[in-house]
C-alpha cells in the first residue's frame, strides 16, 4: 500500500513537469561553407505549446496572431514557404534538412484541415495574406489542389482528432503562387513571430538586404501537433529560415554595392600563363578560403542570447559550425563562450547579454579542399523545361536521374493553371529504367480548377527518365490578363518526393527526400490591349459616316430652284439687290446681257439640296430676278 | 471679395476654437501608388516616404493602408537589394530603416495590399468596406464618424482620371461617389485628399462629400514632374510635389507636439519649387479657406490618442429615432442637391443653408471642358469667323470664275 502510493507519487508530479517543459523555445543556427565562396546559413526557430493551453489561448511563446488563425479555420497542420532562388546541386550537394523545409518559387501552402468546414481554406489563405503581407488570397479554388501521395502529415494527426474527439476527416490542400514576390514586408512578419522578433539571439542576423540577396534563400512556418500515446498533445511551430550567401557579395559595403575593378597592381597574375607578360595579366584568385565573419556577412553580430526557456538547464548550443578541424575560428565576445569542438564542426552557446561574433581570416587550408567540402551526393537530379514553339501548343518536358546504384521510387506532383491543357494523350514515360506505378489525375475545369497529376515512378539504377506531354494554351477573356501579361504567366514548380527505401534506410537516412524543379514562364497569346480602342474609334467613325449620309436623305427633301419658297428676309434682299442691280444697270447700259447668261446657268434647272438652296439662290439672285 | 464674404468670413472666425480643438479620436492613412514598373520607382518612393512619415509622426501600422503594385525593393534591377531610396544621397532607406529607428519600434515595412492586388476594385472596396466577412482585419479600413482620414495617391494620370498598373484607370467621379458612399456611411470625419499625378487637379473637381479637403500637384494641362534621378539606381527616385512636401514634413514637424498650420504646408508649394500649380479644394470643408487654414498638420498626418466613449449596446427607443433623423437628413441633403441650381463655376461658395448644414452644391459636368476660360473660346469662334470667311471669299472667287 504504502509502496505503491511512493511510486504513484513521481507519476502523479510527472504531467506538470512535463506540462512546464511543454511551453518552449529553442533556436538554432547551422553554418556551413560551400564551394565557390559560399555560405550556407540555415536557422530553426522552434517554440512548443501543450495543446490545452492553446485551445484555452493560453501562450507564452507560441504566437498569437497565428494561433488564431488555426484555431478559426480549424487547421490541424500547416505548412507554409517563401522561396526565392534555386539550389544549385551540382556545386552545393544535398538539399539542407532533406528538402522538407522547401517551397516553389514564391509562396507555397499547403495543411490538413477538417474536412467538414467549407469556407475553412478560403478563410485560411485570406487571413495568412493578411499576416505575412503576401497576396496569398490569390490561392483560389483555380490554384488550389489535394495531392494524394505527395505529402504526408508530419504531426500525430489522428492521436490529434482523438483527443479533439473530433469525428470529421481531414484533409489536405496544397496551393501554390510561382509569382508572388518575396521582399521584406514578408520577413517583417515572419520575425514578429519569434518570441524575441529579431531584436536578440540569432533572429537579430536576419536583415532583408542580405536575405533577399542571397543566391537561394527559403522561409518556412510549420506547425504541427505532437500526440504522446497518453493523449497529451502539444502543438509545435517550427519556423526556418535557409540561405546561401556569396560571401564575396554580401561583404560588400552597403552604401556602394557596386564592383569596381582593382588597380593593376592589386591584381596577382598567373604567371605559369604562357602569354603572361609586362602588359598582359591572367588574374589568379587569393586561393586557400576566403576570410569572413558574421558581423561582415550579415552586416551585424548577434545581439546576444534569446534564452527564454528558464536559462540555466538549457544544455545546447545555439550555433554549429561546420568547416574541418584545422580551419581558424575566433569567437570575438566580450564574455567566454561554451563551446564544443568535433571533428568537423564546431558548436558555440551565445551569452546572454553580450555580442557574439565569430571571425574565420582567409587561409590556405593544407588538406585538399575536396576534403573540407565532402558534399552529399542528392539522391535525384530534376529539371523541367518548357519545348514547342508559337502562341497555340507547347510541351512539357522533365528529367529525373537517379545518381545512385540503386533502384528509387518517386512521387512527381504537377499542379497546372488551367489555362495551361496538357493533352493526356501525349504522357510519356521515356528512358530506359522508368516505370509508371500509379497516376492521379484530376481533369482541369475552365476558370475553376487547375489540372492536378500525381506520378507515382519507378526509377532504375543510374538512369534517366523523361516525363512528356503537350499542352494547348487557352486564350483568356480581356479582363483576365494581369497588368503585366507580356512577360508571360508563370508554371508552379513541380514537387518530387522520393521515397525512402531499403538501401537509404540502411544508411540512415529514412525519411522522405524533397526536392522542386525550378518554376516556369509561359508566354500565352497576348492581344494588343490598345486594339479594343481602336476598334471603338473606327466603329464610331464607320457609323457616324453611314448614319450620317442615312440620315441625311431621310430627313432633307430635294426640290427644283424655282420650288424653293422665297423667305421673307430673303425677298427683301433680293429687292435691295435688284434695285442696285437696276442702277447700275442704267449706269452702264450694256452689261446685262452677260448677266443674263450667267444666271441661265442656274436657272437650268439644278437640283440643289435644302442647305445650299440660300446659297445658290443668293448667289445667282441677281441673274434669275434679272428675267422676272 | 473678402468684404462680400464677410459673414461667412465672421462666423468661421469664431468657429475657430471649436476647430482647432481635435475631435477625432483616431488617424488612418491611405497610401496608394498605381504604376508598375521598374522606371516608376518614383511612384513607390513617393508612396514610401508618405509611409515613412506618417509612421514617424504616430500613425501606427495597423492604421496604415499600403498599396504598392510592384516590388522595387527585390526587384532584380535593383543594385540596392532590399532598399528603396527616395534622395540620389541614399541616407534613408524607405524599405527597412533599421539602423536608425529600431530603437523607436520602427524598422519593418508592411505592405497590405501588392502587385496584382491594386486595383481600382480593391481600393474602392477599400474605402467603403465592402468585402467578404473572410477578408483580414489588416486590409480593412475600419474608420469611424470620428476618423481623419489622410489618403495620398500616386501615379501616372490626365484630365479627371488617374491609371492603375497601365491596364485600368479611376476617374474622378469614381472617387467623389466613393467619398460619398464612405461619408453616409459615416467612415470619416474629416479626410484629407492628396494626390501627385499629371493634371492632378482635376481629380478632386468632382469632389461633393463634405469634410474632404483636398490638395493636387498639378492644374489642368499640367505635367508634374520628377525631381531628380539616382544614376546608381538608374531611374528618378522621387516627384517634385511629394518631395517639397517631405521637405517641409521633415524640416518643420520635428516632433509629434509641432504646431505647424496648413496653411503654411499648402503656401510651401510655389510654383518655383513645384513647377506646376499645386491646388487646394477648401469648400467642402466647415469654415472653409480661413478656417481649413489654420488647422493643425498634425490633423491628418499625425495621431491622436483619443478615447471614444461607446455607451452600451442596449438598443432603446432613441435609437432608432436617431437613425431615422439622420437618414431624413440625408435625403434632405440629396434633394437639396438635386433642386440646387447648377453653378457655373467649379469652386462654387456654397451659401449656409437655413439649417445651419453647408449646402455643398453637386459640381455640374461640364462637358465643353471649358470652364472659365474666355481665352480658349475667343480663339474658338475666331477660327470659325475665319473658317466662315474664307469659305464665303472662295465662294465668291468661284462664282466669279464661273461669270468669267
Amino acid at each position: 500500500m504504502r509502496l505503491s502510493t511512493l511510486l504513484t507519487l513521481p507519476a502523479a508530479l510527472l504531467p506538470l513537469i512535463y506540462a512546464k517543459e511543454q511551453h518552449s523555445y529553442t533556436e538554432h543556427l547551422h553554418l556551413k561553407p560551400l564551394p565557390d565562396n559560399s555560405l550556407y546559413a540555415g536557422f530553426t526557430f522552434t517554440s512548443t505549446t501543450p495543446y490545452t493551453a492553446y485551445a484555452s489561448n493560453h501562450f507564452r511563446y507560441f504566437p498569437r496572431s497565428l494561433a488564431q488563425i488555426l484555431q478559426y479555420t480549424h487547421t490541424a497542420e500547416l505548412h507554409l514557404r517563401f522561396a526565392l532562388g534555386r539550389w544549385d546541386e551540382e556545386s552545393w550537394g544535398s538539399r539542407p534538412r532533406r528538402g522538407s523545409r522547401e517551397g516553389g518559387n514564391g509562396v507555397e501552402l499547403w495543411a490538413w484541415m477538417d474536412a467538414d468546414a467549407e469556407e475553412g481554406w478560403s478563410d485560411l489563405v485570406n487571413s495568412l495574406s493578411g499576416l505575412f503581407c503576401a497576396s496569398l488570397n490569390f490561392v483560389d479554388s483555380g490554384k488550389t489542389t489535394r495531392p494524394v501521395l505527395s505529402f504526408e502529415p508530419e504531426g500525430t494527426l489522428e492521436e490529434l482528432q482523438e483527443t479533439r474527439n473530433g469525428t470529421g476527416e481531414l484533409r489536405l490542400l496544397h496551393g501554390m503562387l510561382p509569382h508572388e514576390v518575396v521582399c521584406t514586408e514578408n520577413l517583417t512578419p515572419f520575425l514578429k513571430l519569434l518570441p524575441c522578433k529579431g531584436k536578440a539571439g540569432i533572429s537579430s542576423l536576419l536583415d532583408g538586404h542580405k536575405l533577399f540577396d542571397a543566391n537561394w534563400q527559403t522561409m518556412a512556418v510549420d506547425v504541427r501537433p505532437i500526440c504522446s500515446t497518453g493523449g497529451d498533445c502539444i502543438l509545435e511551430i517550427q519556423q526556418t529560415v535557409d540561405m546561401v550567401l556569396d560571401i564575396e557579395r554580401s561583404m560588400r559595403p552597403r552604401e556602394s554595392p557596386i564592383p569596381r575593378p582593382l588597380p593593376i597592381k592589386d591584381i596577382t597574375c598567373d604567371e605559369t600563363k604562357g602569354y603572361n607578360g609586362h602588359d598582359t595579366c591572367y588574374p589568379e584568385g587569393p586561393g586557400g578560403e576566403m576570410g569572413w565573419s558574421l558581423s561582415s556577412v550579415f552586416g551585424r553580430p548577434i545581439r546576444g542570447s534569446c534564452a527564454l526557456g528558464g536559462g540555466e538547464e538549457e544544455e545546447g548550443f545555439d550555433i554549429t559550425l561546420k568547416v574541418p578541424s584545422e580551419r581558424t575560428v575566433e569567437v570575438i565576445s566580450e564574455t567566454a563562450i561554451p563551446q564544443s569542438t568535433s571533428s568537423g564542426s564546431r558548436a558555440y552557446r551565445l551569452p546572454k547579454d553580450a555580442n557574439f561574433d565569430l571571425d574565420l581570416p582567409h587561409q590556405a587550408l593544407e588538406s585538399s579542399s575536396s576534403g573540407a567540402f565532402a558534399l552529399e551526393q542528392p539522391p535525384l537530379y530534376a529539371s523541367r523545361q518548357l519545348t514547342g514553339h508559337g502562341a497555340e501548343r507547347g510541351g512539357m518536358h522533365t528529367l529525373l536521374r537517379n545518381p545512385h546504384p540503386y533502384a528509387q521510387r518517386i512521387v512527381y506532383l504537377e499542379s497546372l493553371p488551367w489555362f495551361l491543357r496538357p493533352y493526356m494523350h501525349t504522357l510519356e514515360l521515356s528512358g530506359a529504367g522508368g516505370k509508371m506505378e500509379k497516376m492521379f489525375y484530376t481533369p482541369l475545369l475552365d476558370r475553376q480548377r487547375g489540372t492536378h497529376l500525381e506520378l507515382l515512378i519507378e526509377i532504375q539504377p543510374r538512369s534517366t527518365v523523361e516525363i512528356t506531354y503537350d499542352f494547348e494554351k487557352a486564350i483568356l477573356r480581356y479582363t483576365e490578363y494581369p497588368p503585366d501579361a507580356n512577360r508571360g504567366f508563370d508554371i508552379p514548380a513541380a514537387v518530387i518526393r522520393v521515397l525512402p527505401n531499403n538501401a537509404t534506410q540502411d544508411q540512415g537516412q529514412g525519411r522522405d527526400y524533397y526536392l522542386r524543379t525550378t518554376s516556369l514562364l509561359l508566354p500565352l497569346p497576348t492581344p494588343d490591349f490598345s486594339m479594343p480602342y481602336n476598334v471603338i474609334i473606327l466603329t464610331s467613325t464607320v457609323i457616324a459616316l453611314g448614319f450620317g449620309s442615312i440620315f441625311n436623305l431621310l430627313v432633307r427633301s430635294f426640290v427644283l430652284v424655282e420650288e424653293v419658297p422665297v423667305g421673307a428676309l430673303a425677298g427683301v434682299v433680293w429687292r435691295l439687290k435688284d434695285g442696285v442691280a437696276r442702277v447700275r444697270g442704267m449706269l452702264k447700259g450694256g452689261g446685262v446681257g452677260k448677266e443674263d447668261d450667267g444666271g441661265g446657268v442656274v436657272k437650268k434647272g439644278e437640283v440643289v439640296v435644302g442647305g445650299e438652296v440660300r446659297k445658290v439662290n443668293g448667289g445667282g439672285g441677281g441673274g434669275g430676278k434679272k428675267d422676272t | 471679395m473678402r468684404l462680400t464674404n464677410f459673414p461667412s468670413w465672421l462666423l468661421a472666425l469664431l468657429a475657430l476654437p471649436l476647430f482647432t480643438a481635435a475631435v477625432h479620436t483616431s488617424n488612418w492613412a491611405v497610401l496608394v501608388s498605381t504604376s508598375r514598373f521598374w522606371f516608376n520607382y518614383r511612384h513607390l518612393a513617393n508612396t514610401l516616404s508618405l509611409y515613412r512619415t506618417v509612421k514617424r509622426l504616430g500613425i501606427p501600422d495597423n492604421q496604415i493602408i499600403l498599396m504598392l503594385p510592384d516590388d522595387m525593393a527585390c526587384n532584380p534591377r535593383n543594385t540596392f537589394t532590399g532598399s528603396v531610396f527616395n534622395d540620389k544621397s541614399r541616407m534613408l532607406d524607405l524599405y527597412d530603416d533599421k539602423g536608425a529607428l529600431e530603437d523607436l519600434g520602427m524598422g519593418g515595412i508592411e505592405v497590405d495590399y501588392r502587385g496584382n492586388e491594386v486595383t481600382v476594385e480593391n481600393f474602392i472596396r477599400l474605402l467603403t468596406d465592402r468585402w467578404p466577412s473572410s477578408h483580414p482585419h489588416s486590409k480593412r479600413l475600419m474608420t469611424g464618424p470620428q476618423s481623419n482620414v489622410l489618403i495620398y495617391m500616386t501615379g501616372h494620370g490626365g484630365n479627371e482620371f488617374l491609371k492603375f498598373q497601365d491596364s485600368e484607370e479611376i476617374s474622378s467621379f469614381d472617387l467623389a461617389d466613393a467619398f460619398e458612399q464612405m461619408y453616409e456611411k459615416k467612415r470619416y470625419h474629416e479626410m484629407l485628399f492628396m494626390i501627385d499625378t499629371c493634371q492632378a487637379n482635376t481629380m478632386y473637381s468632382a469632389f461633393y462629400s463634405p469634410g474632404v479637403l483636398a490638395t493636387g500637384s498639378s492644374a489642368r494641362d499640367q505635367s508634374s514632374y520628377s525631381h531628380h534621378a539616382d544614376q546608381d539606381v538608374g531611374v528618378a527616385v522621387i516627384d517634385r510635389w511629394t518631395y517639397f512636401y517631405l521637405e517641409f514634413l521633415e524640416t518643420r514637424m520635428n516632433s509629434t507636439s509641432s504646431d505647424i498650420r496648413l496653411g503654411e504646408l499648402f503656401d510651401y508649394m510655389t510654383f518655383d519649387r513645384v513647377h506646376s500649380d499645386a491646388g487646394v479644394r477648401y469648400d467642402l470643408l466647415e469654415g472653409r479657406e480661413q478656417a481649413v487654414r489654420e488647422r493643425r498638420v498634425l490633423d491628418f498626418f499625425g495621431n491622436v490618442q483619443g478615447v471614444e466613449i461607446e455607451t452600451g449596446t442596449q438598443e432603446t427607443q432613441n435609437d432608432w429615432k436617431k437613425d431615422l433623423e439622420a437618414l431624413q437628413e440625408l435625403g434632405a441633403r440629396a434633394e437639396s442637391q438635386q433642386t440646387a441650381p447648377k453653378s457655373k463655376d467649379k469652386n462654387a461658395t456654397a451659401s449656409t443653408a437655413a439649417n445651419g448644414m453647408p449646402n455643398v452644391s453637386r459640381v455640374s459636368l461640364d462637358m465643353a471642358q471649358g470652364g472659365g476660360s474666355w481665352l480658349k473660346k475667343m480663339a474658338g469662334a475666331a477660327s470659325l469667323a475665319v473658317l466662315g470667311g474664307a469659305w464665303m471669299a472662295s465662294n465668291k472667287l468661284t462664282k466669279q470664275y464661273a461669270v468669267k
